[in-house]
């Protein structure tokens, strides 16, 4: 049983990362901010301007947005598995990241959200997307992919940010309690007048166990479906059944590695080494191993699937990614995802955050290109050899796609500073316990 | 005075057919109505068809003009927007070539010269009346003759009453007419008609009668007398009386490609090759018809090995020839193009004439009574006869006609040089071409859809050229200019109008009756005296005692400059569509090229889009390399219209020129040149979309997998539409495709759009090399799928399946995710990457019937729904179903060799029925169970011939 | 300080707010039911007063899409001699005189007319009234909008009359 000194104590230290930001807060948020204003004028030039200013063509209909888009998703997921799933699997560990998770989540679906938008040639129709009653009695085609990724999407967000905020209450409620003047105001509202009474805890938990227990499948629904929208194709490449699980599992594994990628810096500025702990990194770092393994069963079994079946059409695509025009992104995605998790299997590295660290950035870049070299070497070469052709991507992709992390990485900076980083409550329930 | 009035005087109204198309005005808020309302009964839904002749290219096909009511700019008008051959005509007979369609984009082309312009004090055009115009010509050719000098009239082909008239012009006016210029002159081929017949002409050559048909060079279904005719024809030939059809080229064309079985030759070998077959056919006596001995004796005489390693031929090869000859009944040879526009080619060509009459020569193969109108085209010679007169500044005023030396001879700047030495010079040009910059005065023709004439093809056939609008700027028919010129040299109140002139014409010709009936048809057939071809002994014997036979000894690369599908002569490039479209072989869009054989191209280690220099006639000029199959080594080939004119040797006794420059040398620079080649490989590696071949059968286990479905199948009631193509019958003319851009409003997105894949035809020509010796094409459009991959994935409903087996696309729905176009296997639809569309004016030509789509739309063909559409709207009026025949889409209306089947697959007597039942037929990756509704019918593989 | 940062902010919303519906209300005039017509016409004079048929001016309309709009000649060739005083005859006149078309305002426009193909032969075939779809014009003076060619009306009553309702039936 710990005192209350101890419990002072542990809020002081996780409110220090509320107090008046350093310069190079400002300078981060400032440039990541300028990252998503030039983002936004880009996108606003392609409306204007059209479809052209992308690197797209004929074959190639999908490129760097619709790799931005799962990606994003992909990243929104290890939020909810490390918040959700390990909950429920009363997992302690989690504790260190589960709100940095969540809020990752949160911001990650927001940014995904929009590239579905962004890549539509008449964005300004996007809600034709939408079933709604409209007075000429047209409905959305329900047997397309790309409306299951609307819902999915949607519901997703939904959830992700309930779940999210549930979980803020109660440490709102102590932010308010230290804050002063117009943010106790602002605090005291969001904190929903609570008090900690037991009642509300009980509703509370029976709250947060539910919302967990609903998010869990969500993580493979929604990437299901996202996956889907390949799946679902005829084109060599896309069309296969393993997708589902090999997108999840690979969504689960970017997720984790943005999750290192985010949390290391974090705990530096922050000073939270006693309350993110070594063993805290090891375990994430054998979240990451394992998802990395799966994910590189997939591409073995995908090479499997094209050569074992003899398909001539699967057969040439899979020759084509791993020797054509895209064999050098295909290669360095392998030792991303692949090759170099594989060094995790040793104890020291996988305690050496900055290790980690390094292997998370690998892993983030492995997994863009995983989906870029789906997607693209997929198109660039189908059925009809006259039709081929090649994609690259132009200056205003890379340019919102670079938005699109600016955006990510505002919201979060904002984040950290007017949310609570660590979920209080939940580390003195852990202390309590012990 | 307009063509309404005129028709008022004939007292006929033109005649109003078939299928229509028509639109409500376009989104403007106006509504505007004429202020005099036509004289036809031209409404929306029901446009007027005009009858008249296409002025492109020397062929001169007979063109039905489709003009609809539109507004245009707030002014209800009607506009040509169709082009369409007049079914039934003797030279075209329905169909139309590539640059026949595109010739609308002549018309509205904003680049015509809009107003008569004269060279002002200090050398600039300026803006004049015609009468001021008129006026300085004659005050010239007076003083001119005044000065003894002589005034000349250097024109293009000119045939049917125009020539007439020059002829009156020139003799009012003391002009001399000048032999006209053509660059595809044909001057070998007429002289050696002239040795061996005593008829300096080219005969109107009648495939359709032959059994076996010999192409020596004459690339007769690209720019060869008249390619629409002859594609025609061989395929009459081949349903009447199964033709095998063989040609012989040094380098490679289409036309090669397409043959039933084709030889590469060495260069100047083909007359060897001909004496051999004259010789080895008298030996075993095959011949139809002996030589007599005075001309054989001096034809040589070399064994099978000799003429084997000479020609480059097998001798199996050359036994095969012998034997088709030897049991052909009615052999035609047609010798031209490259193998005659060379040092041996008076010979080559008089050679295959003597193999002609001596395998046996009638009217019904070598028709010499309905000669082609090349009589008044003159040669090199006559140029050279002009610039030395030029020289001797003996020439006073100098008329140029609707040609351009400027840009076509080789000496351009000298002969710019010496048009300074006349008086006046004065240009009739629709265009600001290098030879008009030259003139002093510029007289802006009107374009023959603006403007009355008439057009002889060839002996025996007039056709009508009449106007489908009013000129649209200040221009005038070269007709009026002649008459006006002469009324105002006369003192005439008021010149006669040309129109007035060809009615006396042909009333006095064909009396009233047969005029009117000419105007509705479009032409008029007249008999011509016949007198057979009789072989002249002495001209042939003169002849060939001092023929000499250049043998090519040198294997130095050498330079083929060949004619081009797509620009012929050159005189079709300013057409925008005539780039947007890929060369059938090469499937390059815009730019030029050089084609490389793929033996030295694997040699030398150059690829695709490589630049070389080429080192000619002590000038160097850069192309990017495109590997050629089928080329021999060492040969390379530059179309004509890419490279300046070269100094080839010309033949002294006919005036040919050679289209071969000799001693060249190329050179990688290490540059690569960024070129548009559409096609993104040319090895199909039996992907499913040829046939398959027996041996692999890549759908073998189709029956092993029966297709298990979520859905049920589509229902159709009364109408499933369908396609059949017969590859057999397509010879890559591109023909259709054009006919889709023009029918369909498909925009011309330019060179920059198609380096980056961004090309926006519904249908396109797939060349595909076949183990380095073979291309087979296929013709790849939307296969409307009953199972369409393109429509469960579009989340809007954009694109969907209508009840008649139609993937048809709702553009206004359509929000641009572009899921269906990654999912079609056929990858024939076409995003709409920036607002594409035909900039003004060429924006009249659009269909009205057509949406224009606007950015961020997919579109796709939809097999012309709007002529299906408006059948089917005529069908209830008549309270009938559509009948067979009665629709067909822009594609299978101008192919030339009928390859292109529409109809309804439900009506099981339908011509498309049938053929798509055919064992022959196929479907296009049919393995992917798409059930496509387009079918295929398979290039017929030339067995026994080997 | 503070306290004023807030009411400026609400007004500024309203005043865009306002701006935005105003913009709205231009654009919603743009297809006003009854544009301003360069000349006064009125149908209600040559229907009930005259007594002419739709068909006399609108002549195309049983054999084509369009129901045709008269010529300024066919205006005239009654116009010469009658109501020649009147001043909006005189502008007819006028352009009948300067061979130029009267710009007369579309009443009846479909949004995105480009893509849609609308045939008034066929709805006449059909058996349709002209005032079915256009009202009572022999009543109006100046001549107004009495539908609003959304695709739903269109549908519903496609539906009723079981008419075909396949999407390329009236897009193009």
């Amino acid at each position: 049983m710990k005192s209350i000194e101890y419990n002072e104590q542990l809020e002081r230290d996780v409110l220090a990362a509320l107090s008046k930001p350093s310069p190079w807060y400002w300078v981060a948020l400032v440039v990541c901010a300028l990252l998503f204003v030039t983002g936004l004028s880009l996108w606003l030039y392609q409306i204007l301007k059209g479809m052209g200013v992308s690197g797209l063509n004929n074959p190639v209909g999908w490129g760097t947005y619709i790799t931005d888009f799962v990606f994003w998703v992909g990243i929104a997921h290890s939020g909810t598995l490390i918040s959700a799933i390990l909950f429920l699997f009363r997992a302690k560990f989690r504790n260190a990241f589960n709100r940095s998770a969540e809020a990752m989540t949160v911001f990650a679906v927001m940014t995904a959200g929009l590239f579905p938008l962004i890549h539509l040639g008449r964005t300004w129709f996007f809600y034709w997307l939408f079933p709604y009653p409209n007075q000429r009695g047209l409905w959305v085609n329900f047997k397309s992919p790309l409306v299951w990724d609307v819902f999915a999407v949607s519901t997703y967000f939904t959830i992700s940010l309930i779940f999210w905020y549930t979980g803020l209450v109660p440490d709102i409620a102590i932010v308010r309690r230290y804050a002063t003047g117009f943010r106790k105001k602002i605090y005291s509202i969001f904190s929903l007048g609570w008090t900690g009474s037991l009642r509300q805890w009980w509703h509370y938990n029976r709250l947060y166990v539910f919302l967990a227990a609903f998010a869990t499948p969500l993580v493979i629904s929604v990437h299901s479906v996202v996956s889907w929208d390949f799946a679902m194709s005829i084109i060599p490449g896309w069309h296969t059944t393993i997708f589902a699980p090999y997108f999840v599992a690979g969504a689960i594994f970017s997720g984790t590695g943005m999750v290192i990628t985010l949390v290391v810096p974090m705990r530096k500025i922050f000073r939270l080494e006693k309350l993110i702990t070594i063993n805290h990194f090891e375990k994430i770092a054998q979240t990451l191993l394992f998802t990395s393994l799966i994910v590189t069963y997939s591409y073995i079994v995908e090479f499997g699937l094209a050569f074992y079946g003899h398909h001539q059409f699967e057969a040439a695509h899979f020759t084509y990614r791993l020797l054509g025009d895209y064999q050098v992104l295909y290669w360095i995605m392998l030792f991303g995802n692949s090759l170099l998790p594989l060094t995790l299997f040793v104890r020291k590295l996988r305690r050496s955050i900055v290790y980690l660290f390094i292997v998370s950035i690998f892993v983030n870049i492995g997994m863009w290109l995983e989906r870029f070299v789906i997607i693209v070497t997929s198109l660039a070469k189908d059925f009809d050899p006259y039709a081929w052709g090649l994609y690259k991507p132009s200056v205003v992709e890379i340019g919102i796609t670079l938005g699109s992390f600016g955006m990510f990485f505002m919201f979060f900076l904002i984040f950290v500073k007017v949310l609570p980083v660590l979920s209080v409550t939940e580390i003195k329930e852990e202390a309590a316990h012990e | 005075m307009d063509r309404r009035n005129f028709l008022k005087l004939l007292g006929i109204s033109s005649g109003t057919a078939l299928i229509s198309s028509c639109g409500v005005d376009k989104a403007n808020e106006k509504i505007i109505p004429y202020v005099i309302p036509p004289e036809e009964d031209i409404f929306v839904g029901n446009p007027a068809y005009f009858t008249t002749t296409c002025t492109e290219c020397p062929a001169n096909c007979g063109m039905q003009v489709t003009a609809n009511e539109k507004v245009y700019h707030d002014v209800r008008n009607i506009f040509p927007t169709k082009l369409e051959g007049i079914a039934g005509h003797p030279v075209n007979d329905g169909a139309l070539c590539m640059r026949g369609q595109a010739s609308l984009f002549r018309l509205y082309h904003p680049d015509r010269i809009k107003r008569p312009m004269m060279r002002d004090g200090d050398g600039n055009f300026r803006v004049t009346t015609w009468k001021e115009a008129y006026a300085k010509i004659i005050v010239e050719l007076a003083a001119a003759t005044g000065e003894g000098k002589r005034n000349m009239y250097f024109s293009g082909r000119t045939t049917g009453t125009m020539s007439g008239l020059t002829d009156d012009f020139c003799k009012e006016m003391s002009v001399e007419r000048l032999p006209e210029f053509e660059v595809f002159s044909h001057a070998n081929l007429k002289k050696a008609n002239d040795i061996v017949f005593n008829r300096p002409e080219i005969p109107h050559y009648r495939i359709e009668n032959a059994d076996f048909l010999l192409t020596v060079g004459a690339d007769v279904v690209e720019t060869f007398m008249n390619p629409v005719a002859s594609a025609n024809h061989i395929q009459k030939a081949k349903d009447k009386n199964n033709l095998s059809w063989y040609h012989i080229e040094p380098a490679v064309s289409l036309t090669g490609v397409q043959a039933s079985k084709r030889f590469a030759i060495k260069l100047h070998s083909e007359v060897y090759l001909l004496a051999f077959l004259l010789q080895s056919l008298s030996q075993q006596n095959s011949l139809k018809k002996s030589l007599p001995a005075r001309i054989s004796r001096l034809i040589p005489d070399y064994s099978i090995t000799v003429i084997a390693e000479r020609t480059g031929l097998s001798e199996e090869n050359l036994r095969l020839l012998l034997s088709r000859f030897a049991n052909a009944k009615t052999p035609l040879i047609i010798a031209g193009g490259v193998s005659t526009a060379q040092e041996n080619g008076l010979e080559t060509a008089v050679f295959a004439a003597l193999l002609q009459w001596a395998t046996g020569m009638t009217d019904n193969t070598v028709d010499f009574d309905h000669a082609e109108n090349y009589g008044s085209v003159g040669s090199m010679l006559d140029v050279r006869k002009l610039e030395d007169s030029l020289k001797n500044k003996q020439v006073g005023v100098l008329f140029i006609s609707r040609t351009d030396p400027v840009t076509y001879l080789p000496e351009a700047e000298q002969f710019v040089e010496l048009m300074k030495n006349t008086r006046l010079r004065v240009a009739l040009s629709d265009f600001m071409t290098s030879t008009v910059q030259e003139c002093d005065i510029v007289l802006p023709l009107s374009h023959s859809l603006e403007a009355w004439g008439d057009a002889a093809p060839r002996k025996g056939i007039r056709n009508v050229i009449q106007p489908a609008i009013e000129p649209q700027y200040d221009t005038r028919s070269e007709g009026d200019i002649l008459l006006q010129i002469m009324a105002q040299k006369s003192g005439a109140a008021s010149a006669q109008f040309y129109n007035d002139y060809l009615i006396d014409k042909w009333h006095s010709l064909y009396g009233e009756g047969e005029t009117v009936g000419m105007l509705e048809r479009g032409y008029r057939e007249e008999p011509v005296p016949s007198l057979p071809a009789i072989l002249s002994g002495d001209g042939t014997e003169a002849f060939l005692k001092n023929a000499g036979f250049v043998v090519e000894s040198s294997d130095k690369p050498v330079l083929v400059i060949t004619p081009s599908i797509r620009a012929y002569d050159g005189r079709s490039k300013v057409l925008p569509l005539m780039s947007e479209i890929p060369d059938p072989l090469t499937t390059i869009t815009y730019g030029e090229w050089i084609s490389v054989s793929d033996k030295t191209a694997k040699k030398m280690g150059w690829k695709d889009r490589d630049e070389v220099a080429v080192e000619l006639n002590g000038v160097s000029l850069k192309f990017p390399v495109k590997v050629q199959h089928l080329l021999p080594e060492n040969i390379y080939m530059v179309q004509r219209d890419l490279i300046y004119p070269q100094a080839t040797p010309v033949d002294s006794r006919s005036g040919e020129e050679s289209w071969y420059v000799k001693d060249i040398s190329v050179n990688a620079t290490g540059n690569h040149i960024p070129m548009p080649i559409m096609s993104g490989s040319m090895h199909e590696d039996n992907r499913g979309l040829l046939p398959p071949e027996e041996e692999e059968h890549p759908y073998e286990h189709k029956e092993e997998h029966p297709v298990g479905r979520m859905y049920a199948p589509h229902e159709h009631d009364n109408y499933r539409w369908g396609m059949a193509i017969d590859m057999d019958s397509c010879i890559g003319c591109s023909a259709c495709v054009a006919a889709c851009y023009v029918e369909n409003n498909l925009a011309i997105t330019g060179k920059k759009a198609h380096l980056n894949g961004r090309e926006m035809s519904w249908i396109r020509l797939e060349p595909w090399v076949k183990d380095d010796e073979t291309i087979n094409y296929d013709l790849m459009l939307c296969q409307q799928c009953d199972d369409a991959p393109c429509e469960p994935v579009c989340p809007v409903y954009a694109t969907y399946h209508s009840k008649e087996g139609l993937n048809t696309q709702v553009y206004n729905r359509c929000v641009g995710t572009r899921y269906c176009s990654n999912n079609c296997p056929y990858k024939v639809r076409r995003f709409n990457w920036f607002d594409f569309r035909l900039p003004e004016p060429w924006d009249k030509m659009y269909n009205p019937e057509v949406s224009v789509r606007t950015r961020g739309i997919m579109e796709k063909c939809t097999f012309c729904i709007q002529r299906i559409r408006h059948a089917k709207d005529k069908a209830k009026d008549e309270n009938r179903l559509v009948q067979d025949g009665e629709i067909t889409t822009a594609c299978a209306q101008t192919c030339p060799t009928n390859a292109i089947t529409f109809g309804n697959l439900m009506d099981k007597n339908s011509r498309v029925s049938k053929l798509a039942h055919s064992n022959r037929a196929y479907r296009a990756l049919e393995e992917l169970g798409t059930e496509p509704a387009v079918h295929y019918l398979p290039k017929k593989e030339s067995k026994e011939e080997a | 300080m503070k306290r004023r940062v807030a009411p400026v902010v609400i007004t500024a919303y309203f005043l865009l707010f306002a701006l935005f519906v105003l913009l709205m209300g231009y654009f919603w005039n743009e297809n006003q039911k009854t544009p301003v017509q360069p000349i006064n016409f009125s149908h209600q004079i040559h229907v009930s007063k005259v007594g002419l048929q739709c068909t006399f001016c609108h002549t195309t309309v049983e054999k084509s899409r369009f129901a045709g709009i008269p010529s300024v000649q066919k205006c005239m060739s009654c116009h010469k001699s009658v109501k020649t005083e009147s001043p909006e005859i005189q502008k007819l006149t006028k352009y009948w005189n300067e061979k130029k078309p009267v710009p007369w305002r579309r009443v009846y426009s479909f949004t995105i007319q480009n893509y849609v193909y609308f045939t008034h032969k066929r709805h006449i075939k059909a058996g349709l009234e002209c005032s079915n779809c256009h009202g009572e014009v022999k009543v109006m003076p100046h001549i107004e909008r009495v539908r609003k060619l959304e695709m739903g009306w269109c549908i519903s009553c496609h539906r009723a009359k079981n008419a075909p309702t396949d999407c390329w039936t009236c897009h193009k």
